[in-house]
């Protein structure tokens, strides 16, 4: 089964620091097929503010190159936003709330990220892209 | 290769539609419904994926925590944008 990529997942592969290594394994498997994985529409806006901002130095051309990685987007769309506001109450912000929606309306039971903020969630798991073992695990079960 | 078998239920004017169609281009019906699932969900290919991968891993970007991260994104929510003049 496919798994879901934040934001965060990209930018660190593209920025020096302790989660670099491991969401470069996370892309590269990505584009070499040996993973399946989807992100949205709203993942690459985040991706492109980021890029945008400046902050996290020169990413250039980051969300682009996503895009292109991802292809073809899961849409967020009127069902999406309306099962978001449905969610109940929690530490969850907007954005998160909807890939949270994203994540279940698209059957989708995994997301990959480095925010904590998703943890304890029901129906979607997190992995941390520093669980080597559990990113081995999701990588595998991708394909299956 | 073709695997995967997907049945679909059509209207029988979308089937008189895709048979005027794949007879005019002289292909068979399945060729002109899988071009027409590439045109609409079509992916970019292995090469495309590997040099927007390859375009990634040579950014040298700085490091900013998961709440850093998430921090920005709430702040260029916020951001006012220049006001644009009508044309």
């Amino acid at each position: 089964m496919a798994f879901f990529v934040d934001a965060n997942v990209i930018v660190y592969a593209a920025t020096e620091g302790p989660y670099h290594e491991s969401c470069v394994e996370i892309l590269q498997a990505i584009a070499e097929g040996s993973a399946v994985a989807r992100t949205s529409t709203a993942v690459i806006e985040e991706v492109w503010h980021v890029e945008l901002s400046g902050k996290a130095g020169d990413i250039s051309g980051l969300a682009g190159n996503a895009y292109t990685l991802f292809a073809p987007l899961l849409a967020v769309d009127h069902e999406i936003v309306g099962a978001a506001l449905a969610l109940p109450t929690s530490a969850l912000g907007a954005t998160d709330r909807i890939h949270v929606a994203t994540c279940a309306l698209s059957g989708i039971d995994t997301i990959v990220t480095a925010d904590a903020d998703f943890h304890d969630l029901r129906g979607i798991r997190r992995v941390d892209p520093l669980d080597e073992q559990a990113l081995r695990g999701i990588l595998r079960a991708s394909l299956g | 290769m073709l695997k995967e078998r997907l049945q679909v239920l059509i209207t029988a004017e979308q089937r008189l539609r895709l048979e005027e169609e794949a007879r005019r281009a002289g292909v068979s019906v399945g060729a002109l419904v899988r071009e027409a699932i590439d045109a609409r969900v079509g992916a970019p290919n292995l090469a495309d994926r590997r040099r927007a991968f390859a375009a990634v891993t040579a950014m040298r970007g700085r490091y900013l925590s998961p709440e850093e991260l998430e921090a920005l994104g709430d702040d260029e929510r916020d951001r006012t944008a220049p006001a644009v003049e009508p044309g």
